[in-house]
């Protein structure tokens, strides 16, 4: 290949190692601590989190704006100005030079434009910092501290259930609508997002950065999230939506949790009305009044399934209550006929349908489409797993000896690089900084290329990091001492340079290559911990090689071969 | 540059000797001591790690918020959550070195009540174990400190002896008093019941709440043994796909030598295992495959210099030939162990737990690679070939 040709391959991959390594180094250089906590919450954090904080900035911003119209806008809301820019635009009206807050607040249709957008503010800075941290090189849990428990479905007591034995489809398909379930109570879990993810066949591994409380972790496969059935009061509902129509600052507390107003009598409680969004993220509907008294308590449900009236032909969602529910559900359900029922998970209300006659055992609810009929029955079915699982493993690290790792592991590689760049100057003279700038491109690459597949970065990648920065330096020697032996033949710097690299070509390759076919073997067959040592490895050869073979040699070409009488410098000693 | 070539030929008795011999120490020791000290995830059972540290302070919140404290690297961070927003306080060690300075930063915020058990106990020795970032409550979260005392690994096993097959280590340092916990697992056993189990025991030796729990790890018995297996199996491909490659860039002899070279490296390795009793867990496996990579990397660049030898010089005999090619590699065969070396060494004396263990098994790993790869690979090469040289002989007739 031309000198230049492989200048611009060095070039260009150095650029897109450069473009790749951006997040990593943007997130863990400039993000703060307490952003980053909230950037990794859930979908649902984030939007609590703003709409509190919208809610908060409106009934501020409210009360700057009784106290004198004319003063200038404080800077923490200027981010409100370009929502109100556009909307003067919008309106045709020509955008005011002097941002008082008079000027801010006809810069909004109404309050709840104003809510919106300060929502959508919040909001989106947030998922923005969350994409970015998705693509920075993530921390394994043994280095962040966090746990990771691996399931098993319980193919035994399954079978008892059901009373016959199960296909291994039937049992896939039920671990898959396990997960969709442990999915569903993520927004319930706490402070990080947990990764769920199907391992094998009948597996399903949970990963929970940050947090290493089993209690929660515990609590969270169990599935403390409650589900209750409770009456409506329709003409309190009514009332509730019209208020929080006309007050938007009033409808959320700054956790981003309901305000229950005071017009509320006791044993009234505000709820919110959720149907699923598009991504499987509750979206608010609208507001209902609920009974606080719980009406049957959803441990009484033994099962719930989707089917067609044989009648109507619309569709509909059975239930079985046991015994005890039996009754309770009948003496409710007899004494509010023609009043409406809420089902309610967790404080959100997720169903509502009106009773027509006391039910007792076998109840069924009508009045929506089949696919909200279906949701019904998931949301139904999520207070029990249908295949249920155990522990297989778990692992949990505490934070302290995660951070500790961290700190020994970067002190002892960042000395064991010191030691390998003043051998390599003290042995190779001149010669030795290519290499050691070989070796520095080398770590580059490799954290690039890891954060670009989004690789885990664990205690056992790290091993693999430094054992492929000890080869990294090896590719080089073998070089060099190539080149030096030639040179004792009576070659000319020039043409010893050329000899080396031809002739140590073949030795790097063979090296090399048996080495990655270890590497390839065990991240295919290995464990997990196995496996981020293998990618990490072969990453690191082939960067390695790479270092060698074109940045070492285009510098050695480019400065002692262009230049006849420019000395190399491989020995401190003559030879 | 030596003057004159090593004489690997005519060592190769003596090096193949002193191989078996250690090869067969190694096997004493393994039937002796029995088997390798396996670790958690290849022996199904409760690993902890666990601290005896006293604890300083007892707090407590009285409010209807949600309080969250968190113990970050400079101290205490404590965050409410309420209806008029969020505040959060950091206690940093350097503003409050005391446990009863930090009692008292505590004490003052709204509703927070904080019992000092302890306050001559230092900020910059707090841990962050189990249950941390800790929602408060009225009932009371405890702040353990990390602390000079003299709980010896004799008072760790005594403490937990009534829990039948137990095993403890001491984890870094004496003063620390920090050990790992094994259990083996019994029939009927939970996760759940064997963590209650090894923490009311230790509560009732130490006191209560006095130890905390860094690290749990938990595996079932299908898991470890699936682990197992898989790992045996990554190392045969592994090694047969090498063998395969050598074959067809190099020829039969040296693919055979260099994979028995791999074999006695892989057996060294696990007579250093055995005889130091080093965990046997996945990360050591990660250090058997790193050490077949190396050795196999050196055996490699020795043997390539042999088959260019041979191709310079037929008519040299096939001893002059190997001896001449090791030699010729010896700067870079030292070199490349040297800078290995010096990489791995910083990790050996200041990474802990697997990190360290890891480098401590690579050490020992690139010793008998360079060892193998100079001495062993080589006389098998010459054995081998001559071999196939007398059976082609005895055809020819």
């Amino acid at each position: 290949m031309k000198k230049r040709s492989r200048l611009v391959v060095v070039l260009v991959v150095v650029l897109l190692c450069g473009f790749f390594l951006y997040p990593t180094i943007a997130w863990y250089g400039f993000v703060p601590q307490d952003t980053k906590e909230l950037a990794t919450g859930s979908n649902v954090q984030i939007k609590e989190y703003s709409r509190g904080q919208a809610s908060r900035d409106l009934r501020s911003l409210k009360e700057l704006v009784a106290d004198d119209p004319q003063a200038a806008l404080p800077s923490e809301f200027s981010y409100l100005k370009d929502y109100a820019k556009e909307n003067y635009k919008a309106m045709k009206r020509s955008v005011p030079r002097n941002w008082t807050l008079e000027a801010l607040f006809a810069g909004f249709y109404n309050e709840q434009d104003m809510f919106d957008s300060a929502e959508s503010y919040y909001r989106t800075s947030l998922l923005d910092l969350k994409t970015l941290g998705n693509k920075a090189l993530q921390l394994g849990l043994d280095l962040e501290g966090g746990m990771s428990i691996l399931l098993e479905a319980d193919v035994a007591s399954y079978e008892d259930k059901i009373g016959k034995t199960a296909s291994s489809s039937e049992i896939s398909e039920a671990i898959r609508q396990d997960i969709e379930i442990l999915e569903k109570r993520i927004d319930q879990f706490g402070v990080s997002e947990p990764v769920i993810r199907l391992q094998g066949d009948d597996q399903i591994l949970i990963e929970i950065p940050g947090a290493a409380d089993p209690e929660r972790v515990n609590s969270f496969l169990r599935g403390k999230g409650s589900l209750v059935f409770k009456i409506v009061d329709t003409t309190l509902t009514a009332e509730l939506n019209a208020y929080y129509t006309e007050n938007p600052s009033e409808v959320y507390t700054d956790t981003g949790a309901l305000k229950q107003p005071d017009f509320l009598p006791a044993g009234k409680i505000a709820a919110g009305y959720y149907i699923s969004d598009e991504y499987g993220i509750d979206e608010l509907e609208s507001y209902v009044v609920i009974e606080e008294e719980i009406g049957l308590d959803g441990i009484h449900l033994e099962s719930a399934t989707t089917a067609t009236d044989g009648i109507t032909g619309r569709p509909v969602v059975n239930f079985q209550l046991d015994s005890l529910g039996g009754d309770i559900f009948y003496k409710l359900t007899s004494t509010h006929v023609g009043d409406t029922m809420a089902v309610v998970m967790d404080g959100k209300v997720k169903a509502m349908a009106t009773i027509n006659e006391g039910i007792r055992s076998n109840v069924q609810i009508s009045g929506f489409d089949a696919e909200e009929a279906a949701d019904l029955a998931i949301v139904l079915r999520t207070a029990a797993l249908p295949i249920e699982l155990v522990v297989s493993s778990q692992q949990a690290v505490g934070a302290t000896l995660g951070e500790d790792a961290v700190s020994a592991g970067l002190k002892a590689i960042a000395v064991g690089l010191a030691l390998v760049i003043i051998l390599m100057f003290a042995y190779y003279h001149v010669s030795g900084l290519v290499a050691n700038l070989a070796l520095l491109l080398n770590l580059f690459f490799m954290i690039s290329v890891l954060s670009a597949f989004n690789f885990t970065l664990t205690l056992t990648s790290v091993a693999g990091l430094i054992l492929t920065l000890g080869m990294a330096v090896d590719t080089n020697v073998i070089i060099f001492e190539r080149i030096k032996e030639e040179r004792r033949l009576g070659k000319s710097d020039v043409a010893a340079i050329k000899a080396g690299f031809d002739k140590a070509f073949w030795t790097v390759m063979d090296a090399n290559i048996t080495t990655i076919i270890a590497a390839l073997v065990l991240s295919q067959l290995g464990s997990s911990a196995v496996k981020g040592f293998a990618n990490t490895l072969a990453i690191g050869i082939v960067s390695s090689v790479f270092t060698a073979l074109f940045v070492s040699h285009l510098i050695f070409d480019a400065t002692v071969a262009q230049r006849e009488g420019k000395k190399l410098h491989i020995s401190w000693r003559k030879n | 540059m030596l003057k004159k070539d090593i004489p690997v030929i005519k060592l190769r008795w003596y090096a193949w000797a002193l191989a078996v011999v250690l090869l067969l120490a190694g096997g004493i020791s393994f039937a002796v001591l029995g088997g390798f000290n396996l670790g958690v995830d290849f022996e199904s059972g409760l690993s902890q790690r666990i601290q005896i540290a006293p604890i300083g302070l007892e707090v407590t919140y009285a409010g209807n918020k949600d309080a969250v404290l968190a113990v970050s690297g400079s101290g205490l961070n404590l965050e409410v959550r309420g209806d008029e927003g969020v505040s959060s306080t950091s206690f940093s060690a350097s503003e409050y070195p005391t446990a009863q300075d930090l009692a008292t930063a505590l004490g003052a915020v709204q509703n927070i009540n904080v019992a000092v058990v302890d306050g001559s106990l230092e900020t910059a020795q707090l841990l962050s174990g189990y249950g941390f970032p800790a929602t408060l409550s009225a009932e009371p979260t405890k702040l353990n400190f990390q602390s000079s005392g003299n709980a010896n690994i004799e008072d760790v096993r005594s403490a937990l002896d009534s829990l039948g097959n137990v095993r403890v280590q001491t984890v870094g340092v004496d003063g620390s008093q920090t050990f790992q916990v094994r259990l083996g697992i019994k029939e009927g056993a939970t996760q759940d019941s064997m963590e209650t189990e090894v923490k009311n025991a230790l509560n009732a030796a130490f006191g209560a709440g006095n130890v905390v729990v860094l690290q749990s790890d938990y595996i079932g018995p299908k898991f470890s043994a699936t682990l197992l297996s898989s790992s045996i199996l990554a190392i045969v491909v592994a090694m047969a796909l090498i063998l395969l490659y050598i074959w067809v860039r190099f020829r039969f002899a040296y693919a055979v030598s260099s994979l028995i070279a791999l074999v006695h490296d892989i057996l060294m390795m696990l007579t250093v295992i055995t005889l130091f009793r080093f965990e046997f867990s996945g990360i050591t496996v990660a250090a058997l495959l790193t050490i077949i990579g190396y050795s196999l990397n050196n055996t490699i660049v020795i043997f390539d210099r042999i088959r260019e030898n041979v191709a310079l010089a037929p008519d040299a005999s096939l001893s002059v030939n190997i001896d001449h090619s090791v030699t010729q590699s010896l700067s870079r065969t030292v070199m490349s162990a040297v800078t290995t070396l010096i990489a791995i060494i910083p990790l050996a004396i200041f990474a802990s737990g697997d990190i360290q263990l890891f480098a401590v098994k690579m050490g020992f790993g690139i010793l008998f690679g360079t060892y193998s790869s100079n001495l062993l690979a080589p006389a098998m090469l010459y054995w081998i070939s001559n071999a196939q040289a007398k059976k082609k002989e005895k055809k020819a007739e």
